[in-house]
């Protein structure tokens, strides 16, 4: 790996969070990921607010956001991002369970980057977030701003 | 007295009326004479007055002033010394002036009197035609189904036609006479100062009106009421029509309730609709994620254990993980066909025989490799959901594929047996296993095999899906079968837009 970009994994469940974090592992993707817990959270970090006044100021080079979150919900919090003009051109994943075509009419229509459903199956989800990690961490130039250490 | 009107009402011709002028003043000359014969005098003016009034009263101004004029000359010649002279001396002047005085004005008046007769018995004729008229009016009003009556401005009633009588049951003898609000029990829907004012205003009024028959039972009529006014623009007259709605309105009262009842299942029903969103929206949701951990901490597990797990322990977390990727399955299926339901059919026209390619082509990255014979015949453009229609082949020809597996050369047909301009039907035709015909009606049922999933995989969704949206296009499915021998599958589409 030359270049890594930080990952903000959006995610409630801590099954989800280990498994996610277990497939990035597996292609030493995981040394920069930030978990946020819920939709707040996630905000409050990208935003530099609450406890998160002095997070290192390079933003991460993608979102991976699941949508299902407690407080604010994950197309909330892509709506904020993407209507915020300074934080409006990270790229932001939504890696989600919902195969619906409303969750997608409208993930898409706020501007997501990229819609994936998570595989049931752990191989596919394995490869996934394999796939994801390599292309908006490592291949994927990020905007500039973001982190992006050798 | 009919003759003498008659004879009143035809005035006489000119030559007619100088005539009875010659005849009138002739006559009374001769009477004067004869009468002077036997020693009576001073008759000669009442009879020449006579004789002029008489012509004036029969013949007119004309003759009258002729008769005037010969009586004079006849008087004077007959009657005025010296006799049988036309001389006249000055003193009998002033008498001759006031004897043509007295004519002429005996003359006038009778004219004037004729005149006014005249006029007096053209009016009366008239009036005669008129009421003849108006009677004949009246009679059609009775053969109208309207119900018509007139009351006067205290309401009382002065005309009432047969269809009043027919809806109320009162003759016009026991209603006439009566006040019309008490008769018939009249119940307003507004108070009948506002009526009154509305009336006034406009000369009419509009509305419904309960009121109560002779035999008790209520009756609701559509009510319309005209005023008429008399030459002092007083009211009058009312005129009210009514018609009966009694049944009608009930009609109305149960299509309103009917319509409040389908309202209310419409409500239901969308509420229904919207719960059932939320649930196939929960299931893709949280069912799919403890899944998702089972099959992946499983498979994490027979990694790190990999080397302490005997080959029993191996097997069975391989059946854990099958079952976990079964289920996954088995919930796509079911939320894809709940979607069916759930989705707004997107209705145009649709080419299938494009639908088919495209399924076809889908179909056919599952069969590489495999000998099969494609046949697909001559299809319609018709009326239905693109994408729904192209997963009902998609499950068909998928269905044919899989069933066909253990023929050395599958031959799969796809056509179309039937085309009205309301609808088609199409097949789907194979020389797979086939079935029994007796489990034709398990086909389509949800979670519904005929093999087991050993034979043949799939989730049993498949046909209930396609049966679905058949359904939604108006249509029916159904199949035919022989055990080893193939299958056909049949649908129906209908070309109803409101389907």
């Amino acid at each position: 790996m030359s270049t890594l970009g930080r990952i903000l994994l959006v995610e409630d469940d801590p099954k989800d969070v280990e498994l996610t974090l277990t497939a990035l592992d597996e292609y030493n993707l995981a040394n920069e990921v930030v978990v946020a817990r819920d939709g707040e959270e996630a905000l409050d970090y990208l935003f530099c607010r609450e406890k998160f006044t002095t997070r290192s100021n390079e933003n991460p080079a993608v979102l991976l956001l699941d949508l299902k979150l407690p407080k604010i919900d994950g197309l909330e919090v892509l709506k904020q991002i993407k209507s915020d003009e300074k934080y409006s051109m990270i790229p932001v994943v939504v890696l989600t369970s919902s195969q619906e075509e409303k969750d997608m009419v409208a993930s898409y229509k706020l501007g997501v980057n990229a819609y994936v459903v998570k595989p049931v199956d752990f191989h596919e989800f394995v490869n996934a977030i394999k796939e994801l990690g390599v292309f908006w961490a490592v291949i994927n130039q990020p905007p500039p701003g973001s982190i992006r250490k050798s | 007295m009919e003759q003498w009107e008659s004879q009143l009402s035809k005035p006489l011709t000119a030559i007619q009326g100088y005539g009875l002028a010659i005849f009138s003043v002739s006559s009374a000359l001769g009477a004067s004479v004869l009468l002077r014969h036997l020693h009576f005098t001073g008759v000669e003016t009442p009879l020449f007055l006579f004789a002029a009034a008489i012509t004036a009263w029969y013949g007119g101004v004309g003759p009258a002033a002729v008769a005037l004029v010969i009586s004079c000359v006849s008087f004077d010649y007959f009657f005025v010394e010296p006799l049988y002279s036309l001389v006249m001396t000055r003193a009998d002047i002033p008498y001759f002036i006031s004897f043509a005085a007295f004519g002429l004005l005996v003359t006038g008046f009778a004219s004037v009197r004729r005149q006014v007769e005249r006029d007096l018995l053209r009016s009366r004729e008239e009036l005669k035609r008129e009421v003849a008229e108006r009677t004949q009016q009246a009679s059609l009003l009775n053969l109208t189904h309207d119900t018509i009556f007139v009351r006067d401005a205290g309401d009382v009633i002065t005309y009432w036609n047969r269809g009043a009588q027919e809806l109320y049951g009162w003759t016009p003898e026991e209603a006439i006479g009566k006040r019309s609000h008490d008769l018939l029990h009249t119940v307003f829907p507004e108070t009948i100062d506002e009526i009154n004012t509305q009336l006034r205003q406009t000369g009419r009024w509009e509305g419904e009106l309960k009121h109560l028959k002779a035999d008790g039972t209520e009756v609701l009529v559509s009510s319309r009421w005209s005023l008429r006014r008399d030459e002092q623009e007083r009211p009058a007259a009312i005129m009210e029509t009514n018609n009966d709605i009694t049944e009608r309105k009930r009609r109305e009262e149960e299509i309103q309730a009917l319509n409040e009842e389908l309202a209310k299942r419409s409500t239901d029903l969308e509420a229904t609709n919207k719960e059932l969103e939320a649930f196939a929206y929960s299931i893709s949701h949280d069912l799919r994620a403890p899944l998702r951990h089972m099959s992946g901490f499983a498979e994490l597990l027979q990694k790190s254990a990999a080397s302490v797990l005997n080959e029993k322990s191996q097997r069975y977390l391989g059946m854990i993980l099958e079952s976990a990727r079964r289920m996954g399955l088995l919930i796509d299926d079911l939320l894809a066909f709940s979607r069916i339901s759930r989705t707004e059919a997107n209705k145009k026209i649709v080419n299938l025989e494009q639908v088919v390619e495209e399924a076809l082509s889908e179909v056919r990255r599952e069969t590489v490799g495999r000998d099969i014979e494609w046949k697909v015949g001559k299809l319609p453009a018709w009326y239905g959901d693109k994408s729904m229609l192209r997963l009902a082949f998609v499950n068909l020809i998928s269905n044919a594929a899989k069933f066909t597996r253990t023929r050395p050369k599958a031959e799969i047909e796809v056509g179309c047996t039937n085309q009205r301009p309301d609808q088609v039907v199409i097949f789907v035709r194979d020389n797979g296993v086939g079935f029994n015909m007796k489990y034709a009606n398990k086909l389509f049922g949800v979670f519904q095999r005929l093999h087991p999933t050993e034979a043949f995989e799939g989730t049993g969704i498949g046909l209930a899906t396609v049966q679905r949206i058949v359904h939604r296009h108006g249509g029916k499915i159904w199949a035919e079968g022989v055990v080893d021998q193939g299958a056909t599958f049949y649908f129906s589409l209908t070309n109803l837009k409101g389907v």
